[in-house]
C-alpha cells in the first residue's frame, strides 16, 4: 500500500509538453475535487483512504490522456488541428465509454445552445464559430468550435490569470446563478 | 491482455475451489440456500437455474459441482452489477438534463487543459472540449468509485482502499488502460478476489439502491464471505492479513441464521 504514487503509465502521461513542463500536482486534478465525487458514489458511513484517492487521481488523468490521444489521432487524420467536443465523444465511443456518450451529448448541445447567446459578444481568433444559436442537431458539424469568451469566464471563476492558449474576446459581465443540479465544487 | 490473466486466475481459483473436495460443494451450497434441510438434502442441485447448462442431479463429481456454482455464482454477480449501474446511468441522465450552468464545474478547466496539452501530438482545443471532460471525468470517477465499492463491501470493510480500485480495473476490461497505474501486487491479490466476488452477492438484495441516502444505511454483508475462506489456504492467509477476526463467526442477519454452525467448523479445520 505503500506505493501510492507509482507512476509507470502510459506514454500519455509523461508529462512531455512541448512549451512546458508540468509540475507534478499539474499532472492530476486536485485531490479535493476528486475525492467529493467519489463520495458522491458511496454510501455516508463510507471513508475513503488518502492511497485510493491518489490512486483515482493519477486514473483521472490517464482517462484524459487516453481520450485525448485518440481524439487527436482523429484530428490529425482529418488534417485539422483543433480538438472539440464531437471529438471526444467520437473517442470515448471507440475506447469503450460509449454509456458517457448520450449524457454528454446533451451536455454538449446545451454547453453550445449557451455559447450561442455569447457569439456576437465574444470572438476566437482560432476557431471562428458558426452560430450555434441555430444548430439543435445533436450530431452537429465536427469543426465547430466554441468561442473562447467561456474559458476567459471559467479562468476568472477559478482565479485562474487567463487561458494562454485562447485569446477570447470581451467577458460578458452577466450574472452567475447557480441552477438545480449543478456541482458547485471549487479547487482548494 | 488483462482478459486472459483474469481467465488465467479464474482457472487458478477454480482449480483451487475443486481441490477443496466436497466439503467447499457444500459450504457453496449453503451459501445458495440458507434452510439447512435444503443443504442436506442436496435439493438445490436440482432446482438451482444454471446460466450456461442445466446441473446434473446428484453428480457425484465435485469438479462438476464446484463448477457449476461458480458459473452460477458469476452470472448472479453480472446481473446485480448490472442492475447497479443501469440506476447510476439513470441518474446521470437526470443530473445533466437539469444542468443549466456551465460555470460552476466539479473539475476545474484549466487544469483539465493542461493535462490534455500534455501530449505533444494536441495542438488546439477548442472551449468545449474541457467542458465536455469535466462532466465525462466525474462519471468515469463515479463508476470507477462504485466499482471498486463493491469490493470493499465483499472483504466486509467500510473504507475504500487502493486494492479496491485495482480489483475493478482487473475487472473491467474498459479499465484496461490503467493497469499500468496499479503495482503488480495489487492485480495478484485481485486475483483472489474473483472467488470472493461470486461467492458473496448471493446473498445481497438484488435491488439495492445505487445512491444511498442519509438516513437509509442498508447494511449489504454478503452472507456468502464466510464461504470465501476456506477455499484455499492463500485465501486463508489473506483473510489472516487484512481481516483477523475471531474464529466464530457473527451474522447478524436474520436469514442467514442457518448458517451459523457451518463456517467456525470449517475455519477451525482449516487452521
Amino acid at each position: 500500500m505503500a506505493d501510492s504514487d507509482n507512476d509507470s503509465g502510459g506514454a500519455h502521461n509523461a508529462g512531455k509538453g512541448s512549451e512546458m513542463s508540468p509540475r507534478e500536482q499539474d499532472r492530476f486534478l486536485p485531490i479535493a475535487n476528486v475525492s467529493r465525487i467519489m463520495k458522491k458514489a458511496l454510501p455516508a458511513n463510507a471513508k475513503i483512504s488518502k492511497d485510493a484517492k491518489e490512486t483515482v487521481q493519477e486514473c483521472v488523468s490517464e482517462f484524459i490522456s487516453f481520450i485525448t490521444g485518440e481524439a487527436s489521432d482523429k484530428c490529425q487524420r482529418e488534417k485539422r488541428k483543433t480538438i472539440n467536443g464531437d471529438d471526444l465523444l467520437w473517442a470515448m465511443t471507440t475506447l469503450g465509454f460509449e454509456d458517457y456518450v448520450e449524457p454528454l451529448k446533451g451536455y454538449l448541445q446545451r454547453f453550445r445552445e449557451m455559447e450561442g447567446e455569447k457569439t456576437v459578444a465574444a470572438r476566437d481568433k482560432d476557431a471562428p464559430p458558426p452560430t450555434n444559436a441555430t444548430n439543435s442537431a445533436y450530431e452537429s458539424p465536427s469543426y465547430a468550435a466554441a468561442p473562447g469568451g467561456i474559458m476567459m469566464h471559467q479562468g476568472h471563476v477559478y482565479g485562474s490569470a487567463g487561458f494562454h492558449q485562447v485569446a477570447g474576446g470581451a467577458i460578458k459581465g452577466g450574472p452567475v446563478y447557480p441552477g438545480p443540479g449543478s456541482n458547485a465544487g471549487r479547487p482548494r | 491482455m488483462d482478459k486472459s490473466e483474469q481467465t488465467q486466475q479464474q482457472q487458478q481459483q477454480q482449480q483451487h475451489v475443486m481441490g477443496v473436495a466436497a466439503g467447499a460443494s457444500q459450504m457453496a451450497y449453503s451459501s445458495h440456500y440458507p434452510t439447512a434441510s435444503m443443504v442436506a438434502s442436496g435439493t438445490p442441485a436440482v432446482t438451482a437455474p444454471s446460466p450456461t447448462q442445466a446441473p446434473a442431479a446428484f453428480s457425484s463429481s465435485a469438479h462438476q459441482l464446484a463448477y457449476q456454482q461458480a458459473q452460477h455464482f458469476h452470472h448472479q454477480q453480472q446481473q446485480h452489477q448490472q442492475q447497479q449501474l443501469q440506476m447510476f446511468w439513470s441518474n446521470q441522465m437526470q443530473e445533466i438534463e437539469q444542468t443549466i450552468d456551465f460555470k460552476n464545474h466539479s473539475l476545474p478547466l484549466a487544469r483539465i487543459k493542461k493535462i490534455m496539452k500534455a501530449d505533444e501530438d494536441v495542438r488546439m482545443i477548442s472551449a468545449e472540449a474541457p467542458v465536455i471532460f469535466a462532466k465525462a471525468c466525474e462519471m468515469f470517477i463515479l463508476e470507477l468509485t462504485l466499482r471498486s465499492w463493491i469490493h470493499t463491501e465483499e472483504n466486509k470493510r467500510r473504507t475504500l482502499q487502493k486494492n479496491d480500485i485495482a480489483a475493478a480495473i482487473s475487472r473491467n476490461d474498459v479499465f484496461d488502460f490503467l493497469v499500468d497505474i496499479i503495482p503488480r501486487d495489487e492485480l495478484k491479490e485481485e486475483g483472489l478476489g474473483i472467488t470472493k466476488a461470486t461467492i458473496p452477492l448471493v446473498g445481497s438484495p438484488a435491488d439495492m439502491p445505487y445512491y444511498y441516502v442519509p438516513p437509509q444505511h442498508p447494511v449489504v454483508g454478503p452472507p456468502g464471505m464466510i464461504m470465501g475462506k476456506p477455499i484455499g489456504a492463500e485465501q486463508a492467509t489473506l483473510y489472516s492479513t487484512q481481516q483477523p477476526r475471531p474464529p466464530v463467526a457473527f451474522m447478524p442477519w436474520p436469514h442467514t441464521q442457518p448458517l451459523q454452525q457451518q463456517p467456525p467448523q470449517h475455519q477451525q479445520t482449516d487452521s
